[in-house]
């Protein structure tokens, strides 16, 4: 049948196009966070504008960059959290050594709606908040209305420093509290939700939200650096071993002028 | 039943019908025509100077001395603007502590809206990313910008129960009794000398890269990986799933194992597709490991195994619709079974199989769970073929989800969104188009 034999020889060419243009290319792959997605999608940029190499960047989750280091599918995982010990030993047992770099430091803004009269809480009324405790903005000097809580999905390393800066231990986040899967999408639904109250990083806050002082700091560049504002971060690249090559070159970029400029022009802090 | 109440019947029945054709046309309607009104908008819309300068300096793209000869006519009205900033920001200087406090801030926001609104301005650090060199390359966001440059939106908190509101305060009022008042009037009245917009046909955005994730550019790579994706998928599952549904139809025995076989085919078309995903990244990354991060191989056979079970029954239909007498005829004819099957029936299923393959294309297309772990990235170039067995690539479906909801500009990028969920919509017209022009093709062969 002519039509099988067309498919056959279209098949065969293929094949024969993928096997001669094949050739050793060096390429970067990277995995992780939200938080970090914006710094490694503008290194990616650049690397690629001026070094040639291919870089690919998916935000998944801290907690799934972490899975691909320890899987060995990425190369670079982000993270905007430590390795857990867990994670390490799952990798010891894979033989895989992860090496962390810090690329940036990160306040975590506490966001509310711009028409939400309160401008600042403190530590204690934001765990408060979350464990539903207080439910209306009432109660912490705001208008009558009940509290929309918006936090992050399990997977999210924004998730787990926020459980550990701010809830502390045995303090578990409200039943009722609504989980969006990535900073834009929190600050979108605090964007859209008069009553909501969420937390994003400082990189992602713009004047759709209201960034709360916490206990009397505003965070900000500056407050962030000198370590005033009580619920900041470093965020992570790991790399498996000691990074070589390309993938050396890559993780310096955080380390160059041009690499720093990118990272206080995306509103992230240097370290 | 009488004669009278029949018709009643028949006439209502008829007008539910009716009705709720024109509401689902209705429905579609309100689904298509913001997509295609706002996704041709990220092909034809009003481009700023700012849009050619940004395609002459990232692409090399367009004519160098007609360019020159607009920033030169743009610049006349800009330089106006510069110098009332510089007249006051010397006036800024002179002025005693306190009032200087007072106006920096209030001139710090003036300054960065005006950024955002025409680009740098002099005194600017140069910036590293794209997204800062350029002010708004769009009219409609540069008249958006332009009101937030003339107002400042404020929030009025005098009610303590209630949700504040918002209302608008003039910069200009602001600023009253110094220099800077009267830039406000000025770039208002010459915003279209500043910007110089034109209708602009931008046909790069199907074929350029993106440039600084997706805020200018184009969306090729996308394009370009759901193509690989949506065929790699097919190539896998088209040929086996045939083959299994000849098996299904000619050779299987009906027995207690085929039916088990039919069954678990049935249950595995009714999968969630998030399943697939997750088995995908298990079975094929992280066990058999066909390459070694996502890639578009790994991506493609875990979309083939989604589409298999549609193709499969698509293929056993049209096989099992072919007249039984065709097959007769061609064994009486002394025929081998295998002869039988490539030469008659499957020849004459073949518009049918194509069908099911078809709608199967679509979906592969489509579908965003099962690459989320195997294939999609948020942004990475366009791959080479030969990149296909070990590089993931960016998709359409995924980065339309990416722009909507992760990117940290989403709200600035709402064309570029619209945009790639049009060109979706249009792959998968233009799969079924061409794939129903081949089955007329073949129909047509067969009856001739």
């Amino acid at each position: 049948m002519n039509f099988f034999k067309k498919i056959l020889f279209g098949a065969a060419v293929l094949g024969f196009m993928a096997g001669g243009t094949a050739e050793a290319k060096s390429k970067i792959v990277m995995d992780g966070s939200t938080t970090v997605g914006p710094i490694a999608k503008s290194f990616a940029a650049y690397f690629t504008k001026t070094k040639g190499v291919q870089v690919t960047v998916s935000e998944s989750g801290s907690g799934n960059g972490a899975k691909s280091i320890i899987n060995g599918t990425c190369d670079i995982a982000n993270m905007s959290r430590a390795m857990k010990s867990k994670e390490a030993a799952a990798a010891k047992a894979k033989g895989v050594n992860p090496v962390e770099h810090i690329v940036a430091l990160d306040g975590m803004a506490i966001v509310v709606h711009p028409s939400n009269r309160v401008n600042k809480l403190t530590k204690t009324q934001v765990r408060d908040i979350y464990t539903g405790k207080v439910t209306n903005w009432s109660q912490v000097g705001g208008p009558n209305a009940s509290i929309v809580k918006i936090q992050r999905e399990s997977n999210s390393g924004t998730q787990d420093t926020f459980m550990s800066l701010v809830m502390g231990k045995g303090n578990p986040v409200s039943k009722r509290a609504e989980t969006q899967a990535s900073n834009g999408a929190v600050k979108n639904r605090v964007a859209s939700t008069p009553a909501a109250i969420g937390f994003i990083g400082l990189g992602f806050t713009d004047n759709s939200v209201k960034a709360l002082s916490i206990d009397g700091v505003k965070p900000s560049v500056e407050t962030v650096k000198d370590g005033t504002y009580p619920i900041s971060r470093p965020l992570f690249m790991y790399t498996n071993g000691q990074p070589t090559g390309v993938v050396k070159e890559f993780i310096d970029l955080k380390d160059t002028s041009e690499g720093q400029r990118m990272i206080s022009e995306l509103g992230y802090v240097n370290k | 039943m009488n004669v009278g109440t029949r018709k009643i019947l028949n006439r209502s029945f008829t007008a539910v019908g009716i009705g709720s054709i024109v509401v689902m046309g209705i429905a579609l309607l309100i689904v298509i025509v913001p997509i295609i009104y706002n996704g041709v908008g990220a092909v034809f819309f009003t481009g700023t100077i700012e849009h050619r300068n940004m395609l002459y300096n990232e692409f090399g793209e367009g004519d160098e001395a007609e360019l020159a000869k607009q920033n030169a006519a743009a610049g006349v009205y800009r330089k106006e603007v510069y110098a009332m900033l510089a007249g006051f920001e010397a006036e800024l200087e002179a002025m005693e502590s306190e009032r200087q406090q007072e106006f920096r801030s209030k001139y710090g926001s003036v300054r960065n809206a005006l950024t955002a609104l025409m680009g740098p301005l002099p005194g600017d650090t140069g910036a590293m990313l794209t997204r800062f060199k350029y002010g708004q390359t769009r009219w409609e966001k540069a008249e958006e910008k332009l009101h937030e440059f003339l107002y400042e939106a404020k929030w009025d908190y005098s009610d303590p129960d209630a949700m504040a509101k918002e209302y608008y305060v003039s910069r200009a009022a602001e600023f009253e009794g110094t220099s800077l008042v009267k830039i406000f009037p000025y770039v208002e009245k010459h915003l279209e000398e500043i910007m110089r917009p034109e209708f602009t046909i931008y046909l790069g955005f199907l074929t350029d890269s993106s440039v600084d994730s997706h805020i200018f550019g184009g969306i090729w790579p996308e394009i370009q990986g759901t193509f690989f994706l949506a065929i790699g998928a097919m190539l896998f599952a088209f040929p086996l799933g045939v083959i299994a549904a000849v098996y299904f139809t000619e050779y299987a025995r009906e027995g207690l194992f085929t039916s088990m076989l039919r069954s678990a085919n049935s249950t595995l078309a009714g999968v969630p597709s998030i399943v697939f995903g997750l088995f995908g990244l298990a079975f094929f990354i992280n066990t058999l490991g066909v390459s070694e991060s996502k890639s578009v191989l790994a991506g493609s056979l875990t979309l083939a195994i989604m589409i298999l079970p549609t193709i499969i029954r698509a293929a056993e239909e049209a096989i099992l619709s072919v007249p039984r007498t065709y097959k007769e005829a061609s064994l009486s004819l002394g025929s081998t079974k295998w002869n039988t099957i490539m030469t008659v029936i499957l020849p004459a299923a073949l518009p049918g199989i194509i069908t099911g393959g078809v709608i199967s294309l679509g979906r592969a297309a489509g579908e965003t769970a099962p690459i989320i772990f195997t294939a999609a990235v948020s942004v990475g170039s366009a791959i080479g073929l030969a990149d296909v067995f070990s590089s993931p690539t960016p998709a359409l479906s995924w980065n339309i989800y990416n722009l909507a909801s992760e990117h940290e500009a989403a709200a600035e990028i709402r064309h570029v969104q619209y945009g790639m969920v049009l060109a979706l919509v249009g792959i998968v017209l233009l799969l079924n188009l061409s794939a129903i022009l081949l089955r007329a093709r073949i129909s047509k062969k067969l009856k001739g």
